[in-house]
């Protein structure tokens, strides 16, 4: 049973890591269409086509634009309705908690969607935007559970402590509470920089003609499908890894910082 | 020195239905160290968090230095509290941590440093300036939370059961150490605790609590040797309690018959209001107790003794009285229970007979008992 | 609730929670569902005709799925795929939540932990893209299946619901790995051990001990799953073909191609209800609240 359950898990990681290695080797195939079999040869042509394509650069821009946006946005309001639900008592709270985590239990199609007509009302159409609002609708609501998870292991006496000795409430926000909750916040920046990096549901139908790079990739799998693709591709994945990589040694460090406190 | 003094006038706290604390009214004196004694849940954190401003009272007032606290918020009082887990703030170090509230007031970073420093020298803890908080041993952390309260120069230290974190020997180093520091700043001290030993070493008065009411004020002996209710009595030390009723009183002699137990005798406050024929109960503790001759003149007990405690220092017996079946503890100091070396044993019978100035008897209110089984007081309406 | 968030924060940062948690929920998640939902109810008109006599709320637009035949089959068939990727999902999740959780030593469960979160940092796309490489007519699958002389002939993959359903488990399953684990991981290993004492077989040990304790994160692993396969654009649009159509791929077409947005909005309020029932169903039959998710 042990051994049934070890060589499971052996071949789950090879069906997740596969098609990845897959994607990367075909980069550096050298045909005119994205396989790994026939082998043609070695090359490193598609990175020097991939770099020389300006509509790429242009949506990578877009998409960068958009989750510093999102950032700007998600991250206040997710730290806003962590502190909001850990303050409140209210017979309208369970209510108001169904509403808040809707964003997450919605379709991505939806969200975009309803964005899409809302702000066309307004007279705004589909840009970069609406692609702000409408991924900052649902990467609010994972901020907001990232904050909250840290915020309820706050000891609340701290706060106490703080006002009696002459802080204003400001003043414990400040220099109390937002220091405790930073780790969080930084772990739920970088997380709402991802999900909107790598966001394409929602942003299909609020994009307009501001491409991101995710449309701009599905855009080119359906149309004229070279492995510049892949080289794209495999760079995203390094960059990924390796942000992953430092994240997670980051978060580690912390872990056995805190632990040993 | 500026007036510290503290004065509740005639304070009520309700929490919706239920009433914390009852109509109090209290003075307590500039520069005193002052105890709420009291259970967990008889109000005295209520108390105290309404002298920090954390509460308003629902009736009456809080003054402070004579100046009434009605508007006046937490971080605007003259007071300074230390929090029962301490509430250092983990991620500042220890300077950060003692400077906290003189950097909100906005004092420039040079003086901040040399306040900060003088505290460190008055807790003993130089050099661990620099040091965070997760280093700090718990003795440690305890003067840190002393020089941080100490900082804003508050005019009233408030204690939160402090000491309870700690283990026993640290805990009797700290109280002698707390005591030090309050005369050295002459700081009025407010000190919360269900420790008994804590409240009777280091204050200049205790108000002992109970269901949200104060049963007594008074200087430690005084709470010792005269406890004014039957809470007092039982929770303040050990107490044998036996139920009688007032036959003569002589000022504050009185003699009482204790029905099957015989004639007893016993002292009473001189304003107590108790007269001929009034049910009273007859507070005698173990250590008032010694073992005498049959027919030796006074008051007596007979008892069987049940089991014997040797404690060390001392052997506490517990006995159970022929007539009535109540227990009765004794305590015997080294010097008596050596001559009983060898016959302190169990079925043996024995009489116990005590000096009736040592006896306080209060009118019988039903009042308090101390559970046998647990050892715990148990009020007269927690049954 | 102003009181409560001022006594605590102050007035001017109680007023910034409000104001921001008022701007999301009212302005980015109520009024554009409810604009949505209004949009569904109109017909669809040119700007000249708006506020006319033809304006109007009708449900024409609903009438519209069960009238057509192929949109109507795509819809069930959204909704049955959806369930079967789901119950795919659970099945491979479940062993390796269960090795995660109890099994692996913590040294192994940190790195496999690690080993899971890099796909999943990687964009859906990619994900996906790579799955059309591999099964793709004269791609690595269908090279290896026949060197192995499984097959004589290339297998079209990506002409059939297969690849889509292959491309979505491995889309989304790490949104049913995660809850579960963290659940397993709660129970306490007495209890298992306690059960193989009693005599309980692997089976009957996961059936009567450990599925029921895991019952709140295997439901919000089903509904996070099931709300991202029935709402997927990507996958199908990558992996199936013209005749595998997904719903939300008429959505779309009823967008910008169509240019019937009314139309499109009353299909995409009917993917919601799907989700939202889907949802309400699994919390009922696992008998678990909202609460549960925030886990």
């Amino acid at each position: 049973m042990a051994l049934g359950l070890r060589i499971y898990v052996v071949v789950f990681f090879a069906y997740l890591f596969l098609p990845l290695l897959v994607m990367a080797a075909a980069t550096f195939n050298d045909s005119r269409f994205p396989t790994v079999t026939p082998w043609n040869g070695t090359t490193l042509k598609w990175f020097g086509e991939l770099a020389a394509d300006s509509r790429m650069w242009q949506a990578l821009t877009n998409s960068a634009i958009v989750a510093i946006g999102v950032l700007c946005l998600a991250v206040p309001i997710g730290i806003a309705t962590a502190l909001f639900l850990n303050t409140v008592q209210s017979r309208a709270k369970p209510f108001l908690y169904a509403l808040i985590l809707s964003p997450l239990l919605t379709p991505g199609v939806i969200i975009g969607i309803s964005t899409l007509i809302f702000w066309r009302q307004l007279g705004v159409g589909g840009g970069i935007f609406l692609t702000v609002l409408g991924q900052a609708t649902f990467i609010a609501a994972y901020v907001m559970l990232m904050v909250t998870a840290r915020l309820q292991r706050f000891d609340r006496t701290m706060e106490r402590a703080a006002l009696d000795l002459g802080a204003s409430q400001w003043q414990m926000f400040r220099r109390i509470l937002l220091p405790y909750l930073k780790p969080a916040i930084l772990s739920a920046a970088v997380i709402a920089f991802l999900q909107s990096f790598e966001n394409y549901n929602t942003s299909l139908f609020v994009v307009g003609y501001d491409t991101t790079l995710t449309v701009y990739i599905a855009s080119k799998v359906r149309t004229g499908l070279t492995p510049a693709v892949n080289a794209l591709g495999l760079i995203l994945i390094l960059v990924t890894v390796l942000l992953a990589v430092a994240y997670e040694v980051k978060r580690r460090r912390e872990a056995v910082r805190v632990v040993s406190v | 020195m500026e007036d510290g003094s503290v004065r509740l006038e005639k304070v009520v706290m309700r929490f919706g239905d239920f009433t914390a604390i009852d109509t109090t009214t209290l003075e307590i004196g500039s520069g005193e160290f002052f105890s709420f004694l009291g259970p967990s849940g008889c109000g005295k954190t209520t108390l105290l968090n309404m002298i920090s401003g954390f509460l308003v009272p629902s009736e009456g007032r809080v003054l402070i230095g004579g100046e009434p606290m009605g508007g006046v918020s937490v971080n605007r009082r003259p007071t300074a509290m230390i929090f029962q887990n301490l509430a250092l703030f983990p991620l500042m170090t220890v300077f950060e941590n003692i400077e906290f509230g003189l950097e909100v007031r906005g004092v420039d970073r040079k003086a901040r440093r040399e306040a900060s420093e003088r505290l460190l020298a008055l807790v003993a803890l130089e050099g661990s300036g620099p040091k965070r908080i997760s280093e700090l041993s718990g003795g440690q952390k305890q003067r840190v939370a002393i020089a941080r309260a100490l900082a804003v120069e508050p005019r009233v230290l408030l204690l939160d059961e402090p000491l309870s974190a700690l283990d026993l020997k640290l805990r009797q180093h700290m109280r002698a150490e707390l005591k030090a520091i309050q005369r050295k700043t002459g700081i009025t001290f407010i000190y919360i605790t269900h420790d008994q030993g804590e409240a009777l070493t280091m204050s200049d008065r205790v108000a002992v609590m109970s269901a949200g009411r104060i049963q007594q004020v008074a200087d430690p002996v005084t709470l010792y040797r005269s406890p004014a209710t039957g809470f007092v009595a039982a929770f303040v030390g050990e107490n044998n309690r036996l139920e009688t009723t007032l036959i003569e009183r002589q000022g504050e002699r009185v003699r009482l018959d204790g029905c099957a137990l015989g004639e007893l005798a016993g002292r009473v406050a001189a304003t107590s209001g108790l007269h001929r024929g009034d049910r009273a109960a007859l507070y005698i503790r173990p250590e008032h107790l010694r073992p005498v001759d049959e027919g030796e003149s006074g008051p007596t007990l007979a008892a069987t003794l049940e089991a014997v405690h040797f404690e060390g220092a001392w052997v506490v017996l517990e006995a159970r009285l022929e007539a009535s079946g109540e227990l009765l503890r004794v305590q015997l100091g080294h010097e008596i229970s050596r001559q009983y070396t060898d016959t302190l044993v169990a079925g043996r019978r024995m009489i116990f007979g005590y000096d009736p100035d040592d006896a306080v008897v209060l009118p019988e209110d039903g009042g308090p008992r101390v559970d046998e089984a647990t050892g715990e007081v148990v009020e007269a309406g927690d049954v | 609730m102003f009181r409560q968030l001022a006594a605590r924060f102050g007035g001017p940062l109680a007023m910034a929670i409000l104001g921001l948690l008022g701007i999301w929920l009212i302005v980015m998640v109520t009024l554009p569902q409810l604009q949505m939902i209004d949009y569904s109810l109109r017909p669809n008109l040119l700007p000249a005709q708006r506020g006319g006599p033809e304006d109007g709320w009708t449900l024409t637009n609903y009438t519209t799925l069960f009238a057509n035949d192929i949109h109507r089959a795509i819809f069930f068939k959204t909704l049955w795929s959806s369930v079967l990727v789901t119950l795919l999902t659970l099945g491979v999740s479940y062993p390796l939540a269960w090795y995660l959780a109890k099994v692996a030593t913590p040294r192994q469960a940190a790195l496999c932990i690690l080993l899971l979160i890099i796909p999943f940092w990687i964009n859906e796309i990619l994900r996906t893209y790579s799955w059309f490489i591999i099964l793709a007519f004269r791609g690595p699958l269908n090279e290896v299946l026949m060197m192995l002389g499984l097959i004589d002939r290339p297998i079209r993959f990506l002409s059939g619901d297969a690849g889509v359903m292959v491309g979505m488990v491995y889309a989304y399953i790490l949104f049913m790995v995660f809850p579960v684990y963290n659940a397993i991981e709660s129970l306490d290993d007495n209890q298992v051990r306690a059960a193989r004492d009693l005599g309980a077989g692997t089976v009957r040990t996961h059936r009567r001990i450990v599925i029921p304790h895991a019952k709140p994160g295997i439901a919000t692993g089903c509904i996070m799953t099931f709300m991202l396969a029935a709402g997927s654009y990507a996958v199908p649009a990558l992996l199936g073909s013209p005749g595998s159509r997904w719903f939300t791929q008429i959505i779309y077409n009823w967008f910008f191609e169509g240019g019937n947005w009314n139309q499109g909005a009353a299909y995409a309020f009917l993917l919601l209800v799907l989700c939202i029932g889907f949802m309400s169903l699994v919390m009922k039959v696992f008998k678990v609240g909202l609460g549960d998710f925030a886990k």
